[in-house]
């Protein structure tokens, strides 16, 4: 079976959990064949990733830098035509309606029929020319205006506030240009199209069921929708801009899970966003992240000092200070304690960590708490602790957690994302973010009692192994992709057990 | 009774949590945007179930979204035009010059103009389709990569430099000093274009210090033949020290990832190489056809075109001015008629903001020349500075549609001003300035007609 397995940003391009994800379910499944399509920057970037033997083809579209080439098979004298620059033209249909359903709240409905028709309009002519246009920038301003007093009341804003200006309807614009190249770009044909992420990286997999009518999964390690949520939060640009723009990509997320056979969540906790986002309940089908039990053998050993390890980058959104406040009441409590820090800042975000070790300072632990950079073999981030914490504010379904669960160490974790579905109830202990007393007691209580200690571990990593294998996730897209590329349909999902990740198969509506 | 003081304290927690996130909700565009804001500060659907008595965090979301006004905050402007670095570009494009008196007796023998403006385009062209791509490279993939472009079209460039500068040598029979200084030139320039490129501009002056300031002792010494050959040695070590410091600061240029260069670098590349070749022909073409058309010195050239070589850093502070203002203007109207008439004025008043700005330099320039005796007033000298001034106008309007990405008319119009300077070179002066009024005017009507659009400003 030919997969088109599609992805916005990671794979094979960037390091990271979604590229590692990719690369073991390309590996697990042989038997069938992958075309990669990545959604990159600007098509200049470096592919990081050896590619697979049984991965055929590697696509690139680029979201940035020059425009796409005209596709093959179309005229260059009326791909020509498109390269339209507002010289007194009408803007085409297919733009109309963009602009229309962008600016109407009603129109949801229409948006999928308007996508359908840009991306055929884009096979032919110049699309990005056409969206890049003055005269469609006049459009959609013109139509800003007129429309912007229905708009604003619903949303809570006074119209005169925050009227759209012209830098608006040009910047609006030019951000849904970019985000509808890969819908410049021929359509792959494939059995089936698996798209990594929703939003922009949904086009590929809509226009090849457009084109070709090939059915296409939807997988969310992390919400698309919530990401953009918080990546737009201070954007660069006006409200109008940041509105209109949320407004597009929530529309094109609900669109990627209405025409998505089945949608697969990495975890419940994802389920519950992509429910609110229009998915159907009745399409969703959790599949776990999944890790490779060889690589985390049990580990029997302890080291001698009573010690916490954490793995993760030194960024905020870990939050390591609300650790190193943690593990001052556990210093307290037991001075001989020590804290291992494995893991890096990101690059440009050095001075974070060197605020951590500034606070390590100041809470007179700087000898007992040590910030050891990135490790070559995980397993002995692990082993270095006789407790693995987890101290983040967000989080998607960790696999620093799971990796340790499969290893036999046990965690404490805060409740964030998938954690606690990770953990359940006799796996680890789970704690509320940001609260430096409750994580200082979980661990103390792990520290002082060995039994505990002993009985998590080992339940954790029974649990792993059950549920949260690399294995067990690969497996499932094998069915998935063998009934979906053969035309049947995922069964409803058992209310009463939402995270099963067996697929029964239902061919034409009936049991086989 | 408990029930109601139950209400009561989740009343002000939620009234606490409101303003907490009180910034948020302002400028939140729906409930979801702030329940993605109350999970990443670690607000939980249990902690809303037990702090907040509500469903889940989309519940307690809609609450606040619900509670608080919308008052979005305007984006953070970026208004301050930093006068420093584009001034100091300027210093950099022209003090080389000063360079070229205190070489004087290098310059000799058969050859040397044929030579200095070989050397003067095959710089120039390279160093811009060097920019180009260097700009291309810093854009997609950072300062690493393109420290790594950079520092090996640095090596291809002086290699093209050195073999040019020697077949156009042996070409017009050139004297080796000849081929050292016109080679010299052109690796100061490529040097130069890498230290500005990677934003270490700041560096230059250590490079130029050497050159300078021997030529400036040499110089106000009366040209002592006692200190000429030390001048040389000094004049020399300017370009080799921009070209060691560009080697330097490039070498942190990271692995190399992916291909050297892109079919888009490569084409980005082209017309800013013929800019660069086109440019350095219009300017030197007034200097070397000589006011007669027909050689023999134009000293009023010599002199106006390193005032011109200075305002070259005056434009670049104005367009990034005009840039931010028309910016600005395209944030306070929806009306793209309003904007196409206020976007023209501003593109005038910046003009003439050069104009007024170059015309003080070149006044400066020839005050000094007259004062010091080297010159007198004389309509040759008054024809060739408004020449120079015409062309400098010309060539600010072409920088500032080059930042718009319009190339190819601009490109065109000078192609056409220096095709009709050869072509009647006869005509000496008043060929050399109907060119450029020629090319002013087109360029200014161009200019106002496509500027005028909004989708070139955003």
């Amino acid at each position: 079976m030919k997969v088109a397995l599609a992805a916005e940003g990671t794979y094979p391009h960037q390091f990271g959990g979604v590229s590692v994800w990719c690369d073991q379910l390309i590996r697990g499944l042989p038997g069938h064949e992958f075309v990669v399509v990545a959604l990159v920057a600007t098509g200049v970037e470096p592919v990081r990733w050896e590619l697979p033997a049984n991965a055929s083809q590697l696509v690139t579209l680029p979201l940035w830098g020059p425009p796409p080439a005209r596709p093959r098979g179309s005229r260059a004298g009326e791909w020509r035509a498109g390269e339209w620059r507002g010289r007194g033209r009408g803007v085409p249909l297919a733009v109309r309606e963009l602009v229309d359903v962008l600016l109407d709240d009603a129109a949801a409905a229409r948006f999928g029929t308007v996508l359908r028709d840009l991306h055929q309009y884009a096979m032919t002519r110049n699309l990005t020319a056409t969206l890049a246009a003055e005269q469609t920038a006049r459009l959609l301003a013109g139509t800003w205006r007129e429309r912007w007093p229905l708009l604003a009341a619903p949303r809570g804003v006074r119209p005169a506030d925050t009227r759209p200006t012209l830098h608006d309807a040009v910047t609006a614009m030019r951000l849904v240009e970019h985000a509808l190249r890969p819908l410049s770009h021929p359509a792959v044909a494939a059995d089936v199209t698996h798209a990594v992420t929703n939003g922009l990286g949904a086009l590929p997999a809509l226009a090849a069921k457009w084109q070709h009518q090939v059915p296409m999964i939807v997988t969310e390690h992390g919400v698309y929708m919530r990401e953009q949520y918080l990546h737009l939060r201070n954007p660069p640009f006006g409200w109008p801009v940041k509105d209109l723009y949320l407004r597009f990509l929530a529309q094109l997320c609900a669109l990627g899970y209405q025409e998505a056979e089945v949608i697969t969540p990495g975890n419940v906790y994802n389920r519950r966003w992509e429910l609110q986002l229009g998915a159907d309940g009745d399409r969703l089908r959790t599949v776990y992240n999944g890790v490779n039990p060889d690589d985390f053998p049990e580990l029997t050993d302890e080291p001698e000092a009573p010690t916490l390890a954490w793995v993760g980058r030194i960024d905020p959104i870990k939050d390591p200070e609300t650790l190193l406040r943690a593990f001052a009441l556990v210093v307290a409590e037991m001075p001989a304690a020590r804290l291992r820090l494995f893991g890096a800042p990101p690059p440009g975000r050095e001075d974070y960590l060197e605020r951590c070790r500034a606070l390590a300072a100041d809470l007179g632990i700087d000898g007992s708490a040590t910030f050891e950079g990135r490790i070559p073999r995980i397993r002995d981030a692990y082993a270095a602790g006789h407790v693995v914490v987890l101290c983040s504010i967000s989080e998607g379904f960790p696999y620093s957690l799971i990796e340790a669960m499969a290893c036999g160490r046990p965690c404490v974790a805060t409740d964030v994302g998938g954690v606690s579905e990770a953990l359940a109830d006799d796996a680890g202990i789970v704690v509320p973010p940001r609260d430096p007393a409750a994580l200082a007691e979980a661990c103390l209580t792990l520290l002082r009692d060995a039994d505990r200690r002993k009985s998590l571990g080992a339940a954790a990593r029974q649990r792993a192994l059950e549920h949260f294998t690399v294995d067990r996730a690969v497996r499932a897209f094998d069915e998935i992709y063998t009934l979906i590329g053969s035309g049947g349909r995922v069964p409803p999902a058992d209310p009463g057990n939402p995270v099963a990740t067996t697929v029964t198969t239902v061919r034409f509506g009936s049991s086989v | 009774m408990s029930s109601q003081l139950t209400t009561a304290n989740n009343d002000g927690a939620l009234a606490e949590l409101a303003e907490r996130f009180r910034a948020v909700c302002e400028s939140a565009v729906d409930p979801l945007e702030v329940a993605s804001a109350l999970e990443f500060d670690g607000v939980s659907d249990r902690v809303a179930r037990v702090g907040y008595e509500v469903a889940d965090v989309f519940a307690l979301a809609r609450l606040l979204y619900a509670q608080v006004l919308r008052r979005p905050a305007d984006p953070a402007a970026d208004d301050h035009v930093q006068a420093g670095r584009p001034l100091l570009h300027g210093l950099l494009y022209a003090l080389p010059a000063a360079c070229f008196p205190a070489a004087g007796a290098l310059l000799v023998g058969p050859g040397v103009l044929p030579a200095l403006v070989v050397a003067l385009l095959t710089g120039w062209g390279l160093s811009q389709g060097l920019a180009a791509v260097g700009y291309l490279r810093l854009g997609t993939s950072g300062l690493g990569p393109a420290r790594r472009v950079l520092r090996v079209g640095l090596a291809c460039c002086v290699v093209a430099v050195a073999a040019t500068m020697t077949v156009t040598a042996f070409v017009v029979h050139a004297r080796p000093l000849v081929l050292a200084f016109g080679a010299g030139e052109g690796v100061y320039v490529l040097g130069a274009c890498v230290l500005l490129v990677t934003g270490a501009e700041r560096w230059l002056p250590a490079a130029l210090a050497p050159g300078i300031t021997a030529a400036a002792v040499f110089l106000a010494d009366g040209k002592p033949p006692v200190l000429e050959h030390q001048t040389w040695v000094a004049l020399a070590t300017t370009p080799l020290l921009a070209c060691a410091i560009a080697v330097a600061w490039t070498a942190r240029a990271g692995p190399r990832l992916g291909r050297l260069l892109n079919r888009a670098e490569l084409l980005g590349a082209v017309p800013a190489i013929a800019l660069g070749l086109l440019a350095a022909g219009l300017l030197s073409f007034p200097v070397a056809a000589g006011a007669s058309g027909h050689g023999g010195g134009n000293v009023g050239a010599l002199i106006a075109s390193v005032p011109l070589a200075l305002s070259m850093g005056l434009a670049e502070w104005i367009l990034l001015w005009y840039r931010r203002a028309t910016r600005r203007l395209l944030g306070l109207t929806d009306d793209p008629r309003w904007f196409r008439r206020h976007a023209g004025l501003l593109l005038l008043a910046a003009l003439a903001r050069y104009v007024t700005g170059t015309l003080v330099i070149i006044s400066v320039a020839l005050d000094v020349a007259v004062l010091s005796g080297q010159v007198e007033v004389s309509a040759t000298i008054l024809l060739s500075a408004l020449g120079y001034l015409l062309l400098g106008m010309a060539m600010f309007l072409v920088l500032l549609l080059q930042t718009a990405s319009i190339r190819l008319v601009p490109l065109a119009a000078l192609a056409a001003a220096l095709g009709a300077e050869l072509a009647l070179r006869g005509d000496g002066l008043v060929v050399q300035v109907a060119a450029p009024a020629a090319l002013l005017l087109t360029v200014a009507l161009y200019a106002l007609a496509r500027l005028g659009r909004a989708v070139l400003h955003a």
